[in-house]
């Protein structure tokens, strides 16, 4: 469950208020495209969520932690409650496609059985399981979008935030791994998608979360495509 | 911590020796030079001081008493001497076997001692040795003090150009050493913070997925302890074959005892202490500097590369 009230984010060194006085509640289970042009404070959003900053002013709620009065030493036990898909991918470039996605689990001190048994699976869900020895380097985009994904994936986290994961990928595959995420959502994570794609939003439908100059402007469910052409 | 997760740790710190090749050969490098100039300094300034301390084994004097003293008070002369601090052996040189010395010396003039046969015409004398030469001057006028001493003869200017020679050394090499220690501590801390730095969105990936500061430090930790200890061997291995050579040469033309010095420390006496002292130096500053380094990145802020 993600909650922000009243929370307002200014940074510093810039003095630019990049989120003003935003209230949000996304419930456990729900899938919210957020959307909003460049600098519109979506990647603070994600910051803030992922706890890489902190609010001025308000009050951060995600998967129970208090994020506002979160200790340091607590972060990364937060951090493991949720799964990041960038849209720059994030993989470590000198670990295989398998290690990639188990290091998450490493750093929980996972079993090595719990790790040989889970990566694979993570792996053949997201369709790249002839691909667990090849480096970073070696995929195409959308493979390194889905190898993001099965990251994400692995350590199984109630919440999923997915920032711009098709800005990097052509259409069709865009439309796939949005597809993959509603699959994924229908087994219960929440997922917040981030996302610059209208069109594509539009088509799928569902809660959407417009963000513009810091502020909530629209927070509404539409319908899909499949819905209107009904 | 579980000892698989310890020993994945481990093996990714070697691995990344040899993954980031490029960086860890150059933290070597600047590792190896920095001990080699180290190492050097302080092997050339104990080399000194024992070339030097081969020359206090000359630090004799000779006490002359006057002509008339009874050989009980002779004695108790030589017990008064070898009580005093400082001096560490005297033996007592009388007058007879003086003069026996002095007609060996002057073989050729044996007749003009003939008419002195049974008389003493040298006085006794005492030799002693002092434990610091430094303080041959206060241990040579406290001698002088004594009653029934007629004078005392000790290698005033040669003692003082000596510990003159020492002090300035021990000044030059103290300065060069630490010296050398500041520019090896910037030089090492800078390498190693360009090899965090060409690794800083990998560390800001293991953050965003949850690893502890301690997770994404320890395989750097083993890292720069590899190259360190690499290092450390490497600097052992050229610092034998050359200080090796050195002492070869050195015998070779035995050049140092030629003139008076003593000798330099053979290798085989120091060199436990030596590779000990660079492998553990170059682990040590080779964790410690890769650890620290990881620090500025390790802050949990916004970090979005």
């Amino acid at each position: 469950m993600v909650e922000l009230k009243n929370v307002s984010v200014t940074y510093e060194s810039t003095g630019v208020e990049a989120l003003s006085d935003v209230s949000l509640k996304v419930e456990d289970g729900e899938f919210a495209f957020v959307i909003g042009r460049s600098g519109s404070g979506k990647s603070t959003l994600i910051k803030l969520l992922m706890k890489e900053l902190d609010a001025n002013k308000g009050e951060v709620y995600v998967n129970g932690y208090d994020l506002i009065k979160l200790k340091k030493r607590k972060i990364p036990e937060f951090r493991r409650t949720i799964g990041v898909v960038f849209q720059d991918y994030r993989l470590i470039e000198n670990l295989t496609v398998y290690e990639n996605i188990a290091f998450v689990l490493r750093v929980i001190d996972a079993p090595k059985k719990q790790i040989r048994k889970r990566v694979p699976y993570v792996m053949s869900l997201v369709g790249l399981q002839d691909k667990a020895d090849c480096y970073p380097s070696e995929l195409s985009g959308g493979e390194q979008q889905r190898c993001a994904l099965a990251r994400a994936l692995v350590n199984d986290p109630a919440l999923l935030i997915a920032d711009e994961p098709t800005g990097n990928v052509d259409p069709e595959l865009a439309y796939e791994l949005v597809e993959l995420l509603q699959g994924i959502n229908a087994c219960g994570t929440t997922i917040l998608m981030v996302t610059h794609a209208h069109e594509m939003v539009r088509h799928f439908g569902g809660r959407i979360i417009n963000i513009s100059e810091g502020e909530v402007v629209f927070d509404e469910v539409i319908g899909g495509a499949e819905v209107e052409a009904q | 911590m579980k000892l698989s997760s310890f020993r994945y740790l481990v093996r990714q710190g070697f691995d990344n020796v040899w993954k980031n090749r490029v960086m860890a050969f150059a933290s070597f490098c600047v590792l190896l030079v920095s001990l080699l100039l180290v190492g050097i300094s302080v092997l050339f300034y104990i080399n000194i001081n024992a070339i030097i301390g081969g020359i206090e084994d000359k630090n004799e004097a000779v006490v002359f008493l006057l002509d008339d003293t009874s050989d009980a008070r002779v004695e108790e002369i030589g017990e008064t001497l070898r009580n005093m601090e400082n001096v560490s052996s005297v033996s007592l040189y009388t007058g007879e076997e003086a003069l026996e010395n002095l007609k060996i010396n002057m073989q050729d003039y044996t007749e003009v001692f003939d008419s002195y046969e049974d008389e003493q015409i040298l006085p006794d004398a005492y030799r002693i040795r002092v434990a610091d030469i430094t303080k041959m001057d206060q241990t040579v006028k406290a001698v002088r003090e004594l009653p029934d001493v007629d004078s005392v003869s000790s290698p005033d200017s040669f003692v003082e150009l000596l510990t003159e020679a020492r002090r300035i050394i021990t000044i030059v090499a103290s300065a060069i050493i630490i010296a050398l220690l500041i520019v090896s501590v910037v030089i090492i801390s800078n390498t190693t913070r360009a090899s965090v730095f060409s690794r800083r969105r990998e560390i800001s990936i293991m953050q965003s997925v949850g690893a502890t500061k301690g997770f994404i430090r320890f395989p750097f930790f083993i890292e720069g302890m590899v190259t360190g200890f690499l290092a450390g061997c490497f600097a052992t291995l050229m610092t034998w074959f050359s200080y090796d050579s050195l002492v070869d040469l050195l015998g070779r033309f035995d050049v140092l005892s030629a003139i008076g010095l003593g000798n330099v420390i053979p290798y085989s006496k120091i060199s436990a202490v030596v590779t000990l002292a660079y492998v553990i130096a170059g682990s040590v500053i080779g964790a410690v500097g890769s650890v620290l380094s990881t620090r500025v990145h390790l802050k949990y802020r916004a970090a979005n590369m």
